[in-house]
């Protein structure tokens, strides 16, 4: 009797399992649910909760993600209205706005399948919205030349009028342009202005340096030559002012030139003397005359 | 001993007997042996196109087991074969040895005279061991090439028409193999019938495998996604653990206690499938195959006795206490989680902090927890590379990153020169920026973060890099790298953070770091030339400072000399003509008192003085008509002599 009340018990609880997983699916908040009767959609749920339904075979019960699903498009070459190449990818928030509408666009309400088909329609609206406009409205020094947000909202009402002329149950919610870029060419053209702008920046740079450097000297020149300048008539004042102070003592000469003479004389005579000269004297010249008188005569030998 | 009238005795009658009866009973074995071999080959076929038909993982998996249990039965056919001849062997002896009174040439017991049971010995020692090795083999392979084929695979689903096909096909097949599983594993439960037991539980396996790939067809497309792809790794693991089964077979093989008379068991007669097919008997297989190995009765135990009677009320109460289990949740640091009841957020109460929480059982309330306070972050732009160390030192020359993702910036400089020089077309300048961007965040509102995006992390990301992107796009970049980062940095944080709010994503920006950005690889040295420029224009302006310096120090020194000079000068010049009045005024009264005297004298005086260095020469003869000729060219010897003179004198002073 107990072994037959616990295969009961065993028995029922194995039967509430299976008819609940049989009868009743649970819609989480994140979610919305698309039931299907012999594979016709009969009803969405979009309110989190359990419900009811009928067992496998008669309907299914397919739940899709009713978040901002994101995703990005092709990072792709496009062609500017001022005639330049341009690489661009954008990003796109969407979401199911409609899931009646949207099951069975796409196989089983497959959101690769629908981010498949979005892609092309932004890809598509992406490029034509870039040819409507100049490089100038992508990148810009003055930020109020820039056309970004127009863009965007340019290319996102393209998206969502073909979406909306698709009946697809989705709605854009927001998108972005996520990258900008060149192709490798106008790369390779941009590196090398890069490179020659820094070039000339940097021949200027050194220019300054020899030009700055040049007029220091110079400046430090004319300086010191004034220095030397100022220095020099300094000094022939002072000497000058001795050459005064010199002369007031002259009237003492004055009283016997003759004797200032012969002491001037004998002054210069020992001065030009003073390095090594040589002198020729014949006996008559003092004192060698006294050789004349002392000297023995041959004769008288 | 009563005798017959052949000489036979009722004993030996009776074992004749029992003997006859073995070996009829072995025949029909063998005939139930030969069509679970059939059974198992055919309908692990079917399975098998089934499951390929209808895409279903967890049945080709299954068909695996189909095909290992088609080897098995066909090598317990083989054997039953085997047993077969050797009953007939033994059964002919015995005729004989009845009929013949004298039974001497059979009491040599040689096997020589037995090839029937030589040959079985020797198929049980090395076919089957032999066979063994294989079979583990083939289990290993295939659960590790079907474990990575699963793990590595893109899982695609299955298309409800054709599920609808397959759940029948395996309905079917299941349903053939279940009776024909019950029938063969009750004939088997006769000992004799031993050898068509590893046969027979594969067929009631097969059985239920067919029914859990059905329910994980069915499962697929009610409630749970993927339930086929976890039921198909669900029946690889199964095969790895068979085929551990086996490893640890063939060594328990070695060690196994061999009792004299005690019919040993296959020994690919694999207990887990055993219990699988006859999960009933889980009790009884775990006695069995603990009085197989301990060599006596451990299932007749008293522990053995109670856990048999309890067995489902124990696992009744871990059932239990499993849901009761699931009635708390504990939140870690750092961490939150969202209350769904019924896939609806609980009102009021659906975020739960750290801590020990309350919950209805699983499946009515469901807890989500995510990492709020935790840190998180992202790169935009290029990926650092992973080897990157703390004290590597990064040089905008040399490649830091695993890929150089390139930002078109604007160029100030080159804006206002394109706009000065072009008259019809304005082309905007464009220079590239290398970034890599370090964005931290942290969760603020996790029912936004949640319940918001798809994935939340990843459009933050789209939203962070599109503002880089915008920001980059009008920014002057040689203010970017060098006034203007760490405002740029602030500003790029701002604009995120507002952009986020914007998406309700429920984040903070923390920090965004401008700390990476540069020009590209290719164009670095050339900004590392300008830099280099730079320095040496300062060098230059430094150098020329110095040296002016120097030449207004110099030029200073020097005027300070001229002008002390003339001031010596005149200072010489007054005190000379001072002196020379003075001395003039005395000399002028010895002069007046004897004019030629005092002149003589002092030309006395000043002649020897004067002339001292001159080199004189005198002629003393002045009224001849000689021709004197002097060479007054300088003589270095005369000089050189002199000098050395001169030196003598000072040393020896």
């Amino acid at each position: 009797m107990k072994k037959n009340l616990l295969t009961i018990i065993v028995s029922v609880v194995l039967a509430l399992v299976f008819v609940m997983i049989l009868f009743v699916f649970q819609v989480r908040q994140s979610e919305v649910a698309v039931v299907t009767r012999f594979g016709q959609p009969v009803r969405d749920v979009t309110t989190p909760g359990a419900y009811f339904r009928l067992p496998p075979g008669i309907e299914s019960v397919y739940k899709l993600d009713q978040r901002i699903q994101n995703f990005e498009d092709t990072f792709n070459e496009t062609y500017t209205a001022d005639g330049n190449n341009l690489l661009a990818s954008v990003y796109v928030g969407w979401r199911i706005s409609d899931a009646k509408a949207f099951f069975p666009k796409f196989k089983n309400g497959s959101v690769k399948e629908a981010e498949r088909n979005l892609k092309d329609i932004v890809t598509q609206a992406k490029a034509a919205v870039v040819g409507k406009h100049p490089l100038g409205d992508f990148v810009n020094a003055n930020a109020q030349d820039l056309k970004f947000d127009a863009i965007e909202a340019e290319i996102k009402a393209l998206v969502q009028a073909q979406v909306a002329a698709n009946n697809s149950g989705i709605r854009i919610e927001y998108l972005g342009v996520k990258r900008l870029g060149l192709p490798e060419s106008v790369t390779e053209s941009v590196f090398a202005l890069m490179t020659a702008d820094r070039k000339k920046l940097a021949d200027q740079l050194s220019e300054e340096g020899n030009s700055a450097a040049r007029k220091i000297k110079a400046s430090a020149d004319r300086e010191a030559q004034l220095l030397i300048s100022t220095a020099e008539g300094e000094a022939r004042r002072i000497k000058g002012e001795g050459d005064a102070v010199a002369a007031a003592v002259y009237p003492v000469f004055q009283q016997n030139p003759e004797l200032d003479k012969f002491l001037r004389e004998l002054e210069a005579l020992e001065a030009s003397l003073k390095e090594r000269s040589i002198l020729i004297f014949d006996s008559r010249t003092t004192p060698f005359n006294l050789l004349n008188n002392t000297l023995p005569n041959k004769s008288s030998k | 001993m009563p005798r017959t009238s052949g000489g036979a005795t009722r004993s030996d009658i009776f074992h004749f007997s029992f003997l006859t009866f073995n070996y009829l009973v072995d025949r029909n074995t063998k005939r139930n042996g030969l069509v679970n071999f059939l059974v198992l080959l055919v309908l692990g076929m079917a399975v098998f196109g089934a499951a390929r038909y209808a895409g279903s993982l967890a049945g080709q998996v299954a068909a695996v087991f189909f095909g290992l249990g088609t080897l098995i039965a066909f090598v317990s056919w083989f054997q039953m074969r085997l047993e077969e001849r050797e009953l007939a062997e033994k059964l002919e002896i015995e005729e004989l040895a009845r009929t013949k009174s004298s039974s001497t040439l059979f009491e040599d017991k040689e096997t020589a005279f037995f090839p029937a049971r030589s040959s079985r010995g020797a198929f049980e020692k090395y076919f089957v061991t032999g066979f063994m090795v294989v079979l583990l083999a083939l289990e290993l392979t295939g659960a590790i090439l079907l474990w990575r084929g699963l793990s590595t695979m893109t899982y695609v689903g299955i298309a409800a028409p054709k599920m609808l096909v397959a759940l029948g096909l395996f309905g079917g097949l299941a349903l053939i193999l279940f009776m024909r599983g019950r029938f063969t594993v009750t004939i088997a439960r006769i000992e004799n019938n031993r050898l068509l037991r590893p046969a027979s539980n594969f067929v009631l396996l097969g059985s239920y495998l067919c029914v859990l790939a059905g329910a994980a067809l069915l499962g697929d497309k009610i409630e749970f996604p993927k339930a086929d792809l976890f039921v198909a790794k669900f029946f690889t693991g199964l095969l790895g653990l068979v085929a551990l089964e086996t490893l640890i077979m063939l060594v328990f093989e070695i060690y196994r206690p061999r009792l004299k008379g005690k019919v040993a068991r296959p020994l690919y007669d694999s207990r887990v499938i055993g219990l699988l097919a006859q999960p009933e008997g889980l009790v009884a297989t775990a006695a069995q195959t603990l009085d197989y190995q301990f060599g006596f009765k451990v299932s007749e135990t008293w522990f053995f006795k109670v856990l048999r009677e309890r067995l489902p009320l124990v696992l009744l109460a871990q059932f239990g206490v499993l849901l009761l289990s699931s009635c708390v949740v504990f939140i870690e640091a750092g961490e939150q989680a969202l209350i769904e009841r019924f896939g609806k957020p609980v009102s009021g109460n659906n975020v739960l902090g750290p801590g020990a929480h309350l919950k209805l059982p699983w499946p009515v309330d469901k807890a989500y927890r995510y990492r709020t306070e935790q840190i998180q972050s992202f790169v935009v732009g290029s990926a650092p590379k992973d080897d990157d160390g703390d004290h590597r030192i990064i040089l905008w020359t040399v490649p830091h990153v695993k890929e150089e993702v390139n930002y078109l910036v604007a160029n100030r400089q080159e804006a206002d020169a394109a706009t000065d020089n072009s008259s019809s077309k304005k082309v905007p300048p464009v220079s590239l920026l290398t970034t890599s961007i370090p964005v931290q965040y942290q969760v603020t509102n996790i029912t936004d973060w949640v319940y918001g995006h798809e994935s939340s992390s990843n459009a933050l990301q789209n939203i962070a890099t599109r503002e880089v992107a915008r920001f980059l796009v009008s920014v002057d970049m040689t203010e970017l790298m060098s006034v203007k980062r760490l405002e740029s940095a602030q500003a790029l944080a701002e604009r995120i953070q507002t952009a986020a709010a914007a998406r309700n994503l429920g984040v903070k920006i923390l920090h965004v770091g401008l700390q990476d950005v540069h020009p590209p690889v290719k164009v670095a040295p050339e900004y590392q030339k300008v830099v280099a420029a730079n320095q040496q224009k300062q060098a230059r302006i430094v150098a020329a400072e110095g040296e002016a310096i120097v030449t207004n120090a110099l030029a200073s020194a020097q005027a300070s000399v001229i002008t002390n000079n003339a001031e010596a000068a005149r200072l010489n010049l007054e005190l000379t003509a001072t002196a020379r009045a003075s001395a003039f005024t005395n000399q002028l009264r010895a002069y007046q008192a004897a004019p030629l005297v005092y002149q003589r004298r002092l030309y006395a005086q000043v002649f020897p003085r004067a002339t001292a260095n001159a080199r004189k020469y005198i002629l003393v003869t002045t009224n001849t008509d000689h021709v004197i000729t002097f060479d007054l060219q300088h003589n270095a010897t005369d000089d050189m002599i002199r000098q050395q003179a001169e030196a003598i004198t000072q040393s020896a002073k």
